[in-house]
């Protein structure tokens, strides 16, 4: 345990001098080349837009307007994924359907269709929950279907000879079997969700009220603010670190790694 | 056999240096290539006309054509040496040269109606306008925008009272949406969407530029960067007379012009003729508005500085 966490605290502050000297040779490269700042603005600028911009409630406003989207779309695409995977299992003429639909939809980036979600849904905050929703189902459905048929048969077998009925059996034996896989879904289908969110609102400019980060960065472009770009990416940038750090590992240290099974480091 | 690979090393970085070394200073200079940016719409039937009838040929100059879909995208091409010549609204102009890009105007190019259409009767004027009532403009920072905030100011005494209301929308997207009532209840645009919309049973104008801005002004200009006036100053005068010549052409043979961009637009030619001379609708290389424009984005915020003298956005040859 003591030698884990110490590995940890090694890997972090690698990560960190790595990141360290990223910076620094960012800062030093445009103050040596003398780089235009409307084309390459310097950390330091890049950092001192970021801080008006967060003090005068902006980028939180926007920050907490994209969660809000992504937290709804996700949530229904995480849902019906379930339902949908739960009846595939069960029934399975649905499995050989879900099976083709998931071919066709799963390499389709979620902003293809934005253009037809407009002409149905029109151009408010519904439109972007439902590219998001499109955007993370597929592969959370694809990560369960795999992690539930990649169960061995015998540990299934041992199951019913303890006697677990349907419920407990799904309960204790499947869903811990295809944690790994579901876990992997959710990380991809996040990081779809927040590429599916900005992009979104990059095309069709969401509405002054009501945008979140893609439309700050979108209306900075059109305004030149090159800093405040970057600024609007860093927000982006953490938020994505957070979840996975705090949010990921941290399930993950609690399940599949107490379980014994994941290996690596 | 690891000589060989240092020889071809070296020659490959001898190679390197000599082609950037070219193409930075003495090809730049001797190149007819003229790299184009703009947009697509009536606003740009002198460019179309240029290139149906090769006009840009006869005064020596080969065009390369970069058509992008907002003001925006112009200046980022510009700003990144993509294109030599691009044309964009002011608004767009005054925020690049504000923000330390080095270009000036080079010419006006067009001044067109804009106008704010509805597709709500209840909306009379910008009092009108609630909340959730949507109002589409290209893009933030457009002249559409800076139009509403003038006619904001004007009728509300605050510039940015609609700022909130606003959704960027393209042009045909946004009047898909207003035609079919769905999503927003008003569209800031220019012709044909402007004429189209207007047709409309019970669409009409909320307000428009010269009410807003209070005269006429040109729709687009033709910005310049000061490398390209500088450096290539010959190429630079046969592109103000080439597009000085289409436009002429244009104001003389109006009803051709229309026939030759007819299947551009996908109109009939009437009524391409009839957009091309709607009233209001001008083809001139005159720059109107510039410091208009300027004085009130100093106000508004959108900009930090105004030009002292309107000398510091415009080439020597640009007529006011």
């Amino acid at each position: 345990m003591n030698n884990t966490q110490s590995n940890t605290i090694f890997k972090t502050i690698r990560q960190f001098i790595f990141i360290t000297i990223l910076l620094a040779t960012w800062e030093l490269s445009v103050r040596l080349c003398d780089l235009p700042s409307l084309l390459f603005p310097s950390f330091a600028s890049v950092i001192q837009s970021f801080i008006a911009q967060t003090l005068n409630g902006e980028l939180i406003h926007r920050m907490i307007f994209s969660l809000y989207l992504i937290g709804i779309g996700l949530s229904i695409a995480i849902i019906s994924a379930m339902i949908i995977t739960a009846l595939s299992v069960c029934i399975r003429w649905i499995s050989e359907w879900v099976q083709v639909l998931l071919a066709i939809m799963h390499p389709l980036p979620g902003i293809a269709i934005l253009p037809i979600i407009i002409l149905w849904l029109g151009t408010g905050p519904q439109s972007i929950i439902a590219v998001i929703t499109i955007s993370a189902i597929w592969p959370v459905i694809a990560n369960l279907s795999i992690g539930l048929r990649s169960i061995p048969p015998t540990q299934i077998e041992v199951g019913r000879n303890l006697g677990l009925n349907r419920f407990k059996l799904t309960w204790f034996v499947l869903l811990p079997g295809a944690f790994p896989h579901i876990l992997s879904g959710l990380r991809i289908a996040w990081a779809r969700a927040w590429q599916a969110a900005v992009a979104a609102e990059m095309v069709f400019g969401a509405s002054g009220g009501e945008g979140g980060l893609g439309w700050f960065i979108y209306k900075k472009r059109f305004f030149l603010e090159t800093a405040d770009v970057f600024a609007g990416m860093i927000v982006i940038v953490l938020i994505g670190l957070l979840i996975e750090r705090v949010g990921f590992e941290w399930i993950e240290n609690i399940t599949v790694r107490r379980w014994g099974m994941t290996t690596h480091g | 056999m690891f000589r060989s690979k240092r020889l071809i090393t070296t020659f490959l970085c001898i190679t390197l240096v000599l082609v950037s070394i070219f193409n930075g200073n003495l090809l730049y200079a001797s190149r007819p290539e003229l790299k184009i940016a703009g947009q697509f719409g009536l606003v740009y039937a002198p460019l179309m006309i240029a290139e149906k009838l090769q006009i840009f040929q006869k005064h020596g100059l080969t065009p390369i054509w970069k058509e992008y879909g907002s003001g925006a995208a112009v200046r980022e091409s510009l700003i990144s040496g993509d294109a030599d010549v691009g044309f964009m609204g002011i608004p767009p102009f005054l925020i690049g040269w504000d923000k330390g890009c080095d270009w000036k105007v080079s010419m006006g190019f067009v001044v067109v109606p804009v106008g704010l259409v509805t597709n709500d009767p209840r909306i009379k004027s910008l009092k009108d306008f609630k909340p959730a009532d949507k109002i589409a403009v290209p893009s933030p920072g457009s002249v559409q925008h800076i139009l509403l905030s003038m006619a904001a100011k004007k009728e509300l005494g605050n510039p940015t009272a609609l700022d909130q209301n606003l959704i960027a929308l393209p042009h045909p997207d946004a009047a898909a949406s207003l035609i079919s009532k769905r999503g927003i209840v008003a569209h800031f645009t220019t012709p044909p969407y402007l004429f189209e919309e207007l047709e409309q049973s019970g669409f009409h104008l909320v307000t428009d530029d010269v009410r807003a801005f209070g005269t006429r002004f040109s729709f687009n200009v033709g910005v310049v960067t000061s490398k390209f006036h500088n450096r290539r100053s010959v190429h630079y005068r046969a592109f103000v007379n080439a597009i000085e010549e289409s436009m002429a052409w244009i104001n003389q043979n109006t009803k051709k012009a229309a026939e030759l961009l007819a299947p551009e637009f996908k109109l009939s030619p009437e009524k391409t003729y009839k957009y091309m001379t709607w009233p209001g609708m001008e083809y001139t290389t005159r720059a109107l508005g510039l410091m208009g424009f300027a004085k009130f984005m100093k106000e508004a915020g959108y900009i930090k500085k105004v030009p002292a003298d309107v000398k510091e956005i415009i080439w020597e040859n640009v007529k006011l």
